[in-house]
């Protein structure tokens, strides 16, 4: 397929889809790259008009792509003995001295995407990888339990776009704990990490994303969980322009845990998704997820979770799923569809969805006692906060909270 | 001290508006404790949300000043570090918000407002421990999300514990003895004492007598259909409490 044939597929194609096709056109041939490229294309950026992506339209949210202003302010710093795995932009900084347990392969070559078609900006990842010239895909394998956490720092400085991909193969019984920190720079980047944890693996994830108001990003991640193993995920969002997180989790294995856990504090101008399909392809899967958002004037929160039970390998499912926001002030917006799809018939599967405002009688109560109300505001709003971060991991939870209250607190 | 005068207020909107102050006029001097009695509706609770600036009510007349500052005219937290103290009738649950925090953050905060410097942490430990002590609080208690789980008489001794750590000017005690059995009463009633000096005044609004017992009033005030109409020295309280109110408003009227 050539450039213009591909440019046919777009039909009218915006201006930064003009940008990614000439992306996709500076790489090398790959017939993987290809059909990632092509099941981006299908669509073009998501845009409204597709179910998934009805509340947040990357299309109409970038005209034409920028250059992005990195946000450090509200950040996690990695601990010392943290190994920390940069990627500015086009290439992957790796650590020379690797604990015995994990080894680093990069793979040159495109990988094919799972599910591309469902995850249009994952596929998009996955077919512009490379920029570099070398990496396409950074694969990590873990071998046993490493002490150390993984900090993957998303570190871009003032740029277009910004395409990475990572993947964790964790053997059976390996445990690792990972940590992103996305900042943003890019104008345009999209993220996809992914986690093959086998049987009794154990896998935690902490992300903190936050970004420029005019930057559009997606951060994905595609995680199998083999027999008894372990996904726990806590991720804290500021959100930008137009953020989407997503996670596609899948049971393959009996007697699976996972952990899902998010809050979102978008302020004014900001927008974060946090969307995840979970399939109970297993049986005896248990599975908790927990979003809270707080949500300012002119800010905007989406929630969209879906826990798919499929009939017979689903049976003996126990998954919970609650989404809780408070919106902070008039003009702010939350938008939620919690989804149960179940065709099992002995499951446990519960949801809650609640939106609202602060007590103001709590208000008052801390006013009284000569707490101003910006502060009684954060007080309030940070303690609903956190108890969707106490499942991230140690070395940067306090940072977590820490970047929510200067958040709450308009310092940053 | 505070001096009112003539304050009228409403509550509510539109059709469902209703004045529950109607030309109230008092004055308390420094140094004095005084109560406020008055039968359900009288109005008790709605001056000690005006005092302390609780939104939903509308002043339509008259003032309200603390040493010559109009208090209608600040914000709650403002009206704090001014001195004005509450002790709820229902204290608030904050989940979350463990008492020691939310302790501190708001002396601190009332420190700043005043141009004060902050309290350090071993001077606020010390000072919460000795006064834990005289009020029956542990350790583990100030550790817990203020009011969250507390019973009744936990939730009323916290507001006494708040009000000794923050030494107000002027407090306003609203129906603190509700809920208390009698050990609890007394040793809120010690903590209360304590804090009784030239420098200090009070307001305590109840319904019965028998807090007046242990936290003997300088003078004692009838509330009833929004005003005072009736005031006297700590033997009206005894009146009321023989002849009930009954007796006092035919006599009024």
């Amino acid at each position: 397929m050539t450039l213009a044939d591909l440019k046919e597929q777009f039909g009218d194609p915006t201006p930064a889809e003009l940008q990614l096709i000439a992306k996709y056109g500076e790489l090398p041939e790959d017939a993987r790259r290809l059909r990632a490229f092509e099941a981006f294309a299908k669509n073009g950026l998501p845009h409204r008009r597709m179910e998934q992506w009805k509340w947040t339209d990357f299309r109409h949210a970038i005209h034409a792509i920028e250059t992005g202003q990195p946000r450090r302010e509200k950040t996690i710093e990695p601990s010392d003995d943290a190994l920390v795995f940069r990627f500015d932009g086009k290439s992957w900084h790796v650590p020379q001295d690797l604990p015995d347990g994990l080894s680093v392969f990069e793979k040159s070559e495109a990988q094919a995407v799972g599910n591309a078609e469902e995850l249009p900006l994952a596929a998009l990842a996955g077919a512009l990888t490379g920029q570099s010239g070398r990496a396409d895909l950074l694969q990590v394998e873990v071998t046993k339990p490493i002490k150390q956490p993984v900090f993957l720092d998303f570190d871009y400085e003032r740029l277009e776009t910004a395409f990475a991909r990572i993947a964790f193969v964790v053997r059976p019984e390996a445990k690792v704990d990972v940590i992103e920190r996305h900042a943003g720079g890019a104008g345009f980047s999209s993220v996809l990490v992914e986690f093959g944890i086998q049987d009794g693996g154990h896998v935690t994830r902490s992300l903190l994303q936050s970004g420029g108001a005019e930057e559009a990003t997606a951060i994905t991640a595609g995680v199998t969980l083999g027999a008894q193993a372990v996904y726990e995920q806590t991720a804290l969002a500021f959100g930008a322009k137009v953020a989407r997180i997503e996670t596609r989790l899948a049971y393959e294995g009996e007697a699976g845990r996972a952990h899902i856990n998010a809050a979102y504090l978008p302020a004014d101008g900001y927008h974060v998704d946090f969307t995840s399909h979970v399939r109970h392809g297993a049986q005896s899967c248990v599975t908790r997820q927990l979003t809270k958002g707080a949500v300012n004037d002119g800010g905007r929160g989406v929630f969209q979770g879906k826990f798919h039970v499929p009939r017979s390998v689903g049976q003996h499912t126990d998954a919970d799923m609650q989404h809780q926001a408070i919106l902070l002030e008039n003009g702010a917006e939350v938008y939620a569809k919690p989804e149960l799809e179940i065709y099992a018939d002995d499951v446990e599967c519960a949801h809650g969805n609640t939106s609202g405002q602060l007590d103001e009688t709590a208000l008052f109560y801390m006013r009284q006692r000569g707490i101003p109300h910006m502060e009684a505001r954060a007080l309030l709003t940070e303690a609903f906060i956190a108890e969707a971060l106490e499942t991230a991991h140690p070395s940067v939870r306090d940072s977590l909270l820490e970047a929510s209250r200067a958040f709450l607190r308009n310092e940053a | 001290m505070l001096k009112l005068d003539n304050l009228s207020a409403r509550v509510g909107e539109e059709e469902s508006e209703k004045t529950i102050l109607n030309g109230l006029s008092l004055e308390v001097p420094a140094g004095e404790v005084h109560a406020i009695m008055g039968p359900n509706g009288a109005g008790k609770s709605t001056l000690a949300y005006l005092l302390t600036g609780r939104e939903g009510y509308e002043v339509t007349g008259g003032t309200a000043t603390l040493d010559g500052k109009d208090l209608l005219a600040m914000e709650p937290e403002d009206r704090a570090a001014h001195g004005v103290f509450l002790s709820f009738q229902y204290p608030v649950e904050i989940p979350g918000v463990p008492v020691m925090t939310f302790v501190r953050t708001a002396m601190n905060a009332q420190r700043k407002a005043r141009g004060e410097e902050e309290m350090s942490a071993p001077e606020f430990i010390k000072k919460a421990r000795e006064i834990g002590g005289i009020l029956n609080i542990d350790a583990e208690m100030l550790k817990r999300p203020v009011n969250v789980g507390f019973s009744g008489g936990e939730k009323k001794r916290l507001e006494i514990f708040q009000m000794m750590m923050m030494e107000p000017r002027f407090s306003i005690l609203d129906e603190t003895d509700s809920g208390l059995d009698i050990d609890a009463l007394k040793t809120v009633a010690n903590g209360v004492n304590a804090l009784r000096s030239p420098e200090r005044s009070m307001l305590v609004i109840t319904h019965y007598q028998r807090l007046l017992d242990h936290i003997r009033p300088d003078k004692v005030h009838v509330l009833a259909k929004g005003r005072i109409i009736k005031s006297g020295g700590p033997e009206l309280a005894e009146q009321l409490e023989r002849d009930g109110y009954d007796g006092i408003l035919g006599e009024v009227a």
